[in-house]
This record gives C-alpha cells, sequence and structure tokens, in this order.
C-alpha cells in the first residue's frame, strides 16, 4: 500500500473559481450603486439607504427560506403561503388575543416551522416530489389562512411592532438588516462547519448515495423544511413590523419569483447540493439595488419585473458560460 | 392502438365519478345549482381554465414546466385588448394577432431553453418576470376597458347552458386529442417527453420539439386570454396573475405525468371540471369562497396519493 | 456485411484509450468482444456506434472506409446497438417503438393498423411471444431488450451491437436471448456480444476478441480454439493466479451476524449463515441471485419477513443504513459505486469523511476542518489515494482511486462489520490487488467482513468459507481450500445441480 508517492497536499485549496461568481455579482452591485448615485443625489441618502437596507432584509430573508431547500435538492412552494400564515397568526395573537409582541411573535415564527414540517414530513412519507406537495400546501395554508381569518387585515396592533420596523440604527441600518445578517451568518457557519449544513448538502447532491453512507436524508430533508418554514415566517413578521399591520396579502404568490431569483443569481443550484449564502444576500442585493434604482431613475415600479426577469436570464447565462468553459479546461495532470 | 385504450382508461374515471358525485351534492345543497344559467355560469368561467391546464399539459408532455404560461397570457390580453380600442383592430385581425403573439412568446421561451441547455423551470421563471415587466410598463396597471360589443357579446352569449366561450377550448381540445396521438409530429412531441434520448436516436430532434410544445403553448394561453376578455369585457394586466397553480393543479390531478410523456386530454378536462364545479358550487351554496384554494390543494393531494396507491397496485400485479 | 476495424486508436487527455486496434467482426457470427472494464470495450463500442471518432486509422464496413458523424449515421450505415440503458418510449407500444422513425401515416393521421402489420415482423422473426400493442413500460427488461433488437431489425441491421445483455435478466432470460441471437446469426447478420461473464461467452460466441489496456490480446480467435484460463490470461495478462493473503486469525467465538431461516421481501427464502469475528465469509453468485439484494435487505432497505438477523447475538431489526452505521457498526461498500458509493460532485474530503462527521464534532454539532483532515489523511495514506488535493471532485479521479474512496470511508467509521458488495469491479490489477490486500488486512484488525463478489479468483483469494447463492436461496456452503480449481469446481457444481434439478 505504501508503494506510491502520496502526492496529496492536505491544505485547502481556497476555491476560487466558485467565488468567482459571487465576486463579479458584487462588482455588479457595486456598479449599479455608483450608477445610481451619480443619477441622483437622493439614492445615498439616509431615508432610502434605510429603506433600502430594510427591503433587502426582507428579500434575503424569503431568499434564505427557498435556498435551505434547494440545498436539500428541493424547492418550496409554500414559501409566501408560510410567510402569510405566520403574518396573520401572529397578528391575531397580538391585537385579538392581546399577547405580548414577543411571545406573539415567537409563536408564529413556530407556527411556520410547524407548517414546514408538515411539507417535509409529507415529502418523505409519500415520496411525491416537492413541487408536487408545496404545491398543494400553498393552496392548503392560503385556503385556511383565508378561511380562518376571513381575509381581514389586523391593523390594531401593539405601537411596539411599528416603532421596531421604523427603527433606526446609527441613523441608515434598519435592525432587519441585522437580523438578516445574523442569519446570514448563522446559515453560513451552518452549511461550511456544522453536520447538519453538511448532511443538507450530501442529501442534495446525491441521496441515495447519501443514504447509502449513513446521511439520514429523510430527517434532512425534514428539517430543511422546518428551517424553510421557520425563515418564511420571520420574512413575514419583518413585513409586519415595516407596514405596521397584519395584512392577509403579504406573501403568497408575490415571494416565488424573489425567493428563487436571490440564490439563483447568487450561485446556489437549483438541484442541490451547493449553496452560497453569500451569493444569496448579493442576489436580493441585486434586485433591491435595481427597484430602488428604477425608482430613483423615474423609470417607474412597472417596469421592475422585466428587468428582473433579464437579470435572472444574464445571471444564469454567465453561470452557464464559466460552467462550460470550467469543463474545456484540460483534465489536470495527476 | 395506445390511444384507442386510454380512451376506454379507468385512470380519469375516478375524476368523472367526483365531478357527478360532486354535482349532485351540489344540487342537494342547493336548488340554484342545477339551473340552466348556473351551468353556463360554470361551463363559462371553465372554458378559460381549460386552455390554461392544456398550455401547461402540452409542456409537461414534452417533459418541461412552464412557469410563464400566467404572464404570457397576461400580456397577449392586453396586448389585444390595446388592438381594439387603440387601433380599432377588427376583432377577427386582432385575434388572430394575438395568438401569434401567444406563439412568438412561446417560441422565446423554447429557444431560450434549448440554445441555453438551461433548466426550463428558471428560463420560463424569468421570461414571466418579463412578460409581467412589459405587460404592467406599458399600461400602467390600468385596463382598457371598452372593448368592441360584439366580443362583449360572444363573451356572453349560449345556447342553453352551453356558452359561446366553451367552443373554443372543446374544439381545440379534440385538436390538441388528434395532434399528440394521432398525428405525427404529436407523437414526437411526446416520445422526446417520454426519452428523449431514444427520440433522438429515432432522428427526432429534442431541441425542436420543446421550442414546438412551447409555441403550442403559448398560442393556447394566447386563446384563454382573449376568452378572458371577452368574459371580463375588458383587457386586464392582472389577467393571468392567478393561472400558474392552476395550471399545474389541473394536469396533475388530471394524471398528466410531471415527468414527460404521459398526457391526459380527458383527465385534464374532467380535472378542471372538478376545479370549476368547486368554485361554482361554493358559491351557490353559499359556502365560504376562501374554502376554493384549500380544496384545490386537497385535490392536489388527493390525486397524487390515487395515482401513486394504483402505481404501487400495479407494481405488485 | 464485414466491419473491419483497422489500427484505431482514440486518447482523451490523460489516457490512451484505443492503441492500434484492428480486427475483423463477419456477417453470420457471434463474435465476443471482452475485457476488464479499462481495456477500452466501451470506447471501441462509441466509436463503433458513430459517437466518438477514432484520433487514428479507420473502420471499413465491406472494405469501404466509413466515417460516423453521430449515431444515426452508424444506424444508417446498418450498425445497430442495445445499450445498457433502455432506449424505447415507456408509454408508446412495442409497435410505435420499433416503428419510431417512421411511424405509417394514411391521411395525415397514425395509422394505428398499419404498425401492427409492419412491426410483428420483426418480432416473429425473434419469435418472440410479444404483444405488438403492448405498451413498452409494462415489460419486462428482457423483453424490453428483445424489442430494441427488433427495432434494430427494422432499421436493416446488419451488425448488431449488444453491451452486457445479460446485466439485469435471470437465467432464464439470457437463455432466450440466446436463442434470439443464433437465430440472428443463422440469417447472417454480424453480433457483437460484449460481456465480462466467461460462461456466456463460452455458451453463445464463435469467435472472441480481447482487449486489454487498450490494446487487442486475443484477436478473433475461434473458442473452440481457448480455454477458460487462456481466456482469462489474454484477460489480465497472467494466469488465473489465487494471491496468497497470509495468515490470518478467525475468532470463532465470537459470532458477528447471523441469520437464521431468514425470509426477505425481496424473494430470499430460508438464509441462514453466520459471520465470525475477523471472518471473510464469502457470497458467491451469477447475477440475478440475490446477493446484493440480501445485503439491502440486512440493511433495512427491504423488509425481513421471516426468522431472525442478528448482530452480537442478539435479535435486531435494522431500519435503516443510518441506523446499521450508528447504531450497530455495519457499514456497506455498494457494488454501485458512481451512483451509491460516491457523492460524484463532492471533495474526497466530503466522501469520506461523511460516515465520521457525528463523531469526530465537537460542540454544537460544528466541525474544526483541521479535525476533519486529520481524520481523513491516514486513509489517503494508507490506500494510497491519488488525488491532487482533498477538494478535488470525486468525479475526475479515475475509477480506482474512485473505488478507493468510496471504501476509505468506510474504514474510518471503523465499523466492526463490513458488506463488501463487488469491491473490484471496472478496477485496474494493480488497484485490485492492492484491495484484496487490504480486505485481508482489515479483518486481521478485528473487522468481519461479508464479501459478494461475482469473481471467483478474487472469491477464492479472499474467502474463508463461500456461501454459494442461486435463485435467492443459500444452495451450498464450500469451505475455501485457495486451490482454484477444486474450489470453483465446488462451487459450480452447487448451483448446476440446483439449475439440474429444477
Amino acid at each position: 500500500m505504501t508503494d506510491d508517492a502520496v502526492r496529496i497536499s492536505p491544505l485547502r485549496r481556497f476555491r476560487l473559481g466558485g467565488a468567482s461568481a459571487q465576486l463579479s455579482l458584487l462588482v455588479i452591485v457595486v456598479a449599479l450603486w455608483v450608477v445610481f448615485s451619480i443619477k441622483s443625489s437622493g439614492f445615498l441618502s439616509s431615508f432610502n439607504l434605510f429603506a433600502l437596507g430594510r427591503s433587502l432584509a426582507v428579500d434575503v430573508v424569503i431568499g434564505f427560506s427557498q435556498m435551505v431547500v434547494l440545498a436539500t435538492g428541493g424547492m418550496n412552494l409554500a414559501v409566501g403561503s408560510i410567510g402569510v400564515c405566520a403574518v396573520m397568526f401572529g397578528g391575531t395573537l397580538m391585537q385579538t388575543m392581546g399577547l405580548p409582541v414577543p411571545i406573539a411573535f415567537a409563536l408564529a415564527i413556530l407556527l411556520g416551522g410547524a407548517l414546514g414540517w408538515l411539507n417535509g414530513f409529507a415529502i418523505v412519507r409519500t415520496g411525491v416530489s416537492s413541487f408536487v406537495i408545496t404545491l398543494a400546501s400553498a393552496n392548503l395554508y392560503s385556503g385556511a389562512m383565508l378561511i380562518l381569518t376571513r381575509a381581514v387585515p389586523l391593523n390594531q396592533l401593539p405601537p411596539e411592532v411599528g416603532a421596531f420596523g421604523r427603527l433606526r440604527i446609527a441613523g441608515i441600518v434598519s435592525p432587519f438588516l441585522v437580523i438578516a445578517a445574523v442569519l446570514g451568518v448563522a446559515l453560513f457557519v451552518l452549511y461550511r462547519y456544522s453536520v447538519l449544513g453538511r448532511y443538507f448538502l450530501a442529501a442534495g447532491a446525491n441521496p441515495r448515495a447519501a443514504a447509502m453512507s449513513g446521511v439520514p436524508v429523510q430527517r434532512a430533508v425534514v428539517t430543511s423544511h422546518i428551517l424553510s418554514g421557520v425563515l418564511a415566517a420571520v420574512a413575514g413578521l419583518m413585513v409586519v413590523a415595516r407596514v405596521g399591520a397584519a395584512m392577509p396579502a403579504v406573501g403568497g404568490e408575490d415571494w416565488l419569483l424573489p425567493s428563487f431569483l436571490g440564490p439563483v443569481v447568487g450561485g446556489t443550484l437549483l438541484s442541490g447540493g451547493v449553496v452560497s449564502v453569500f451569493g444569496s444576500f448579493l442576489g436580493a442585493g441585486l434586485v433591491t439595488t435595481i427597484r430602488s434604482g428604477l425608482l430613483v431613475m423615474g423609470i417607474g415600479n412597472f417596469w421592475l419585473q422585466l428587468f428582473l426577469g433579464l437579470v435572472l436570464l444574464g445571471a444564469v447565462l454567465i453561470e452557464r458560460y464559466r460552467a462550460v468553459r470550467i469543463e474545456r479546461r484540460p483534465f489536470p495532470p495527476r | 392502438m395506445t390511444a384507442m385504450r386510454r380512451a376506454l382508461n379507468v385512470e380519469w374515471a375516478g375524476l368523472a365519478a367526483a365531478a357527478l358525485i360532486g354535482a349532485a351534492v351540489l344540487s342537494l345543497l342547493s336548488a340554484n345549482f342545477l339551473t340552466e344559467f348556473n351551468i353556463y355560469v360554470m361551463l363559462r368561467s371553465a372554458s378559460v381554465g381549460l386552455l390554461v391546464a392544456y398550455a401547461q399539459m402540452i409542456c409537461l408532455g414534452v417533459g418541461q414546466m412552464n412557469l410563464a404560461v400566467g404572464a404570457l397570457g397576461g400580456l397577449v390580453a392586453v396586448l389585444f385588448g390595446g388592438m381594439l380600442e387603440v387601433f380599432h383592430f377588427p376583432i377577427a385581425l386582432a385575434v388572430l394577432a394575438a395568438v401569434a403573439i401567444g406563439v412568438l412568446g412561446g417560441l422565446t421561451n423554447g429557444l431560450l431553453t434549448v440554445r441555453t441547455g438551461i433548466n426550463g423551470f428558471i428560463i420560463t421563471l424569468a421570461t414571466a418576470s418579463a412578460f409581467t415587466g412589459i405587460n404592467f410598463g406599458m399600461t400602467k396597471a390600468v385596463p382598457f376597458y371598452k372593448m368592441p360589443p360584439d366580443l362583449v357579446a360572444f363573451g356572453d352569449q349560449h345556447i342553453g347552458a352551453f356558452p359561446y366561450l366553451l367552443a373554443a377550448p372543446l374544439v381545440l381540445a379534440a385538436l390538441l386529442a388528434l395532434f399528440l396521438f394521432r398525428m405525427v409530429p404529436g407523437r414526437r412531441l411526446l416520445a422526446v417527453g417520454g426519452n428523449s434520448h431514444a427520440a433522438a436516436l429515432s432522428g427526432i430532434s429534442p431541441g425542436g420539439m420543446i421550442v414546438l410544445a412551447h409555441a403550442i403553448s403559448g398560442a393556447l394561453a394566447a386563446v384563454a386570454a382573449v376568452l378572458a376578455v371577452a368574459q371580463l369585457g375588458s383587457a386586464q394586466p392582472l389577467i393571468g396573475g392567478d393561472w400558474l397553480l392552476m395550471s399545474f393543479a389541473a394536469p396533475i390531478i388530471g394524471g398528466t405525468a410531471l415527468g414527460g410523456g404521459d398526457v391526459s386530454i380527458v383527465g385534464t378536462g374532467f380535472a378542471v371540471l372538478v376545479i370549476a364545479l368547486i368554485q361554482n358550487g361554493m358559491v351557490v351554496a353559499k359556502v365560504d369562497p376562501y374554502w376554493v384554494q384549500f380544496l384545490l390543494g386537497a385535490l392536489v393531494l388527493a390525486a397524487v396519493g390515487l395515482n401513486r396507491w394504483r402505481a404501487v397496485r400495479m407494481r405488485g400485479r | 456485411m464485414d466491419l473491419a476495424i483497422d489500427s484505431v486508436g482514440k486518447t482523451f487527455p490523460s489516457v490512451r484509450a484505443l492503441d492500434d486496434v484492428s480486427f475483423a467482426i463477419k456477417g453470420g457470427e457471434i463474435h465476443a468482444l471482452m475485457g476488464e472494464n479499462g481495456a477500452g470495450k466501451s470506447t471501441l463500442i462509441k466509436i463503433i456506434t458513430g459517437l466518438h471518432r477514432p484520433d487514428s486509422g479507420r473502420l471499413l464496413l465491406d472494405g469501404r472506409p466509413i466515417d460516423f458523424a453521430s449515431p444515426r449515421d452508424a444506424l444508417a450505415a446498418g450498425i445497430g446497438a442495445v445499450h445498457q440503458e433502455r432506449n424505447l418510449v415507456p408509454r408508446f407500444s412495442v409497435g410505435e417503438n420499433i416503428l419510431l422513425e417512421h411511424p405509417p401515416t394514411r391521411y395525415g393521421l397514425i395509422d394505428a393498423p398499419e404498425i401492427e402489420r409492419r412491426a410483428r415482423p420483426f418480432l416473429d422473426m425473434l419469435d418472440a411471444k410479444i404483444d405488438v400493442r403492448a405498451e413498452v413500460g409494462t415489460l419486462s427488461v428482457a423483453q424490453m431488450q428483445i424489442v430494441e433488437i427488433a427495432k434494430a431489425l427494422s432499421l436493416d441491421t446488419r451488425i448488431l451491437l449488444l453491451d452486457e445483455p445479460t446485466a439485469s435478466v435471470t437465467d432464464h432470460e439470457a437463455a432466450a436471448l440466446f436463442v434470439v441471437l443464433r437465430r440472428l446469426r443463422d440469417r447472417g447478420v454480424a453480433i457483437v456480444f460484449v460481456s465480462h461473464k466467461l460462461e456466456e461467452v463460452f455458451a453463445i460466441a464463435d469467435r472472441v476478441t480481447v482487449l486489454r489496456d487498450g490494446k487487442v490480446a486475443g484477436r478473433g480467435e475461434p473458442i473452440g480454439s481457448l480455454t477458460r484460463g487462456r481466456l482469462v490470461s489474454l484477460m489480465i495478462g497472467r494466469d488465473e493466479r489465487v494471491a496468497a493473503i497470509g495468515e490470518r486469525r478467525i475468532d470463532f467465538s465470537r459470532i458477528e451476524l447471523e441469520l437464521k431461516s431468514v425470509d426477505t421481501s425481496f424473494g430470499h427464502r430460508d438464509v441462514s449463515f453466520a459471520l465470525h469475528r475477523g471472518e471473510i465469509l464469502g457470497l458467491y453468485g451469477l447475477v440475478g441471485a440475490g446477493r446484493s439484494e440480501l445485503a439491502h435487505a440486512i440493511l433495512g432497505m427491504g423488509a425481513i419477513e421471516g426468522g431472525e438477523l442478528l448482530v452480537r447475538g442478539a435479535p435486531v431489526k435494522i431500519r435503516d443504513m443510518h441506523e446499521a452505521l450508528e447504531k450497530f457498526r455495519i457499514g456497506y461498500v455498494s457494488e454501485d459505486r458512481k451512483e451509491e458509493g460516491l457523492i460524484l460532485s463532492h471533495s474526497v474530503r466530503t466522501n469520506i469523511a461523511v460516515t465520521i462527521w457525528r463523531r469526530i464534532a465537537g460542540a454544537l454539532g460544528l466541525i474544526a476542518p483541521r479535525a476533519e483532515t486529520a481524520a481523513v489523511m491516514p486513509l489517503i495514506e494508507r490506500l494510497a489515494v491519488r488525488a491532487s488535493s482533498l477538494d478535488q471532485a470525486v468525479r475526475t479521479l479515475s475509477g480506482g482511486n474512485q473505488q478507493k474512496v468510496s471504501i476509505a470511508k468506510w474504514l474510518a467509521a471503523a465499523t466492526d462489520i463490513l458488506i463488501i458488495d463487488e469491491p473490484t469491479v471496472g478496477i485496474d490489477i494493480k488497484t485490485k490487488v492492492q484491495l484484496h490486500e487490504l480486505i485481508a488486512e482489515i479483518t486481521r484488525e478485528g473487522i468481519s467482513v461479508l464479501l459478494i463478489s461475482s469473481d471467483m479468483a478474487e472469491m477464492i483469494t479472499l474467502a474463508d468459507r463461500i456461501l454459494v447463492m442461486h435463485g435467492f436461496r443459500i444452495v451450498g456452503a464450500v469451505d475455501n481450500d485457495h486451490n482454484y480449481d477444486t474450489t470453483s469446481k465446488a462451487i459450480m457444481t452447487r448451483i448446476h445441480s440446483v439449475d439440474m434439478a429444477e
């Protein structure tokens, strides 16, 4: 066994190849900021930065909610539904039942996790694809929410809720952004350094091989859906704080595109097994920047979707081009 | 021939039964249900749904998912409205133009998917966004209200309980069945969905079939949009906004395989009918309309569960 | 129709797949193409069927040089193939699949009765009792292969290539397939039969060509002139030698794994055996015997319906691989390296450490990269895995190194029992020997091994006792005296006596 000299370097190679996608994304976002701030002085105003940060945070967390399920090779079409359920549940707890805000929020997040658990459980129990299950559950959850709340918005929430939404740190930073950043760091640590994170990625890359290697794949899938539900709930509650009310119009199909956009643009694979937390952050950042920039340039919100679609197309095309180029590189000599 | 046998297949019999039972129950719950007027209302609203479902179904048949069905529909709807209100096109010309636009949109989806090699899910997610953007960008969310009276009348007219609107989807469904089960290009389309490698070896171009499927899908979505405008009496930018989930639900409930190569026109049709029954029934029986969405989700689960159970039983044979 | 392979060569970035390969395939013959994996068989097949172009040399069809730009060109030239993956549309009928390229039409519509009329003769030619209207998805694997052969015939195939056609069929179906092939041969079709199974080649082939390391080792030898030993020596370049693996001691007082009259949901009946500590217990059988399925049943991927499964003396029910590993310290080296044994897109590091993440994790379930590296490096060294770094994607490793990684993760897990399923399929000789020595070594350290293999020489080299499985039952147990002739005979007798009794 020792006849060949072993030429393996035990040092961890810095994966420049993967990181360059996020790097180019960062460059684009920064470039856009430069362009927009030149076009309009209002872009860099403290209010705009604050609003941007708040909006970004919500999009980031929505993206995270989808990302954690993409990681394990599935998808969650119920992100918006879980979000709105958490919103209305939390609102009802606060307004109708008078529960203190932290408890209501905590319970709403728990609901998100529970709804996510239901999804995951159904998926592993029935073996049906996550697409179909979450398609069905999206309707079930939204429908149930509408039936129970009669679609009545709740705008008599405790004033602390709205106040939190208006809070500013250092004049420009919203606590939402801090929350999103903390979640981002936690997710980064999860996927890079924790057992569970590796289980997620193994299950997403090749569930069969992962299972054969002793990875508890089913448990990982269910956990990823619980996590997704929790994150969706957090995003929903952020919107509640921003708006100062619990509205049944929140979430739903509106969240579908952003939930995929950020992660996919940022380098998370649709097929699973590869995630980029930082990329998802940047992807959401790109979306928010464009949205704000359009506003600032007077192009108006109506054309936003077109730009978003083009951004998504552009991002995947670039990624494709790079992947092809990498594959064309000569096989490394042994 | 497989098609003949499938016509007599048990697969959608369950749905047909569900439709009958549902209708029976609803007629008991409310005297208003079985009136000619009510059936007319139901069939009218199913007309659009049928085309939306078929638009998705044909993409599923070739093994693709089309997230842009609703967005394209919305765009075609406002362009159609614009042609009528602003440019005073004759209706027939506007309809033709609308279908052409639908085909163009579908071709965009298909060609992008094939040429870039990127997953159709992502491509149509992007184009859906783009179409919606163009839609709202042009209209600023303002509908076209001045539709030609002939069109609006067509949307209202009926023979007994049969709305004129329903003729389009029925004819198109029959043509679709003919195309997919008895014509060479249609068989090729399903062959690609069933096993694209085998199809390629037999000289069928998978890329070509994907583009074809998307083009037909776009045309069907366009007709759906035209019907929606006729039904509403105005061209609303929001048309198509709620088509997406429906477009998947009906084919899935109707037994169309998500993986490709296995479609059921009759099954999808019955699924749309059942959904229309639920929607209509809720109103007539004075049940909370919010139950519709809930039941839709439950139906999808039930259909999938049934298919699984049936597959397991078949394997055991 | 004759096909001449003339000095064909093909080189990929770091591998010379084919080197000056020449031999002739003649009509009216069944020509077996044999060789270890990595010998160049699959590259040659791809060139013959038009998927690749040769870098040097040429193909001559009836003396004329030909150049295929695509598989369709090859088909048009009369070369058809039945590959290992099915090339049929599941929801279409047999007839429609056969006539997929040119379905007959009437007034623009598909003419179903005409499909039946035109397709049936091709099935009749093969004397196949398959309904031409049946949906292909409802057929068995063997039947689907027959449909593919019928399809090849309909395209006027004069040279038919079959790639491991008996890989997933029963013996009975294989025999039926051979009848079909002989009938085709008698009609003048040239048949290229790619296989690694010696018994089959002796049963069906007229001539044999053997590839070894990209070169021709035996050129169109008439089967009558070959002995088994000679054929094997052509394939591996030396006589079938049973390696000596040195002294080992088995602790017969400790039974690690035991099955008592076990029935499984896969169809096993009354399977009983005991695996002692430090033992290498072989489970030999032909394809379809049910060996891997037994392993799967033990590991929870199937139900144990009768009898008892005992681990270290205690009756257990194993739910899944996770439980098998964490609770019962049982590992499984899968025979399907690429789909089950490895996560190809992930790194060497990940693939080896996957079984021990839980163990090396610290507080909060976090893993220090240094700990992971420290756990993985010793195995890299012990198995001599050649890779440029721990972060190299396993997909880019050679077959032998991939298999080493696949095994390394179980060594990392330090299981007490290791079920090894076909460890050296498609592996080069040198690595094969290394792996054999490794298996012997780990049993000296106290690991008990259940070795599943259809490689007779490997089995006789390694096993202490050999269980013979056939038709999902244990039909015999042979003590291994490490003598190839006597032991292999004893094993084959057990299998054949069952056949003859049936």
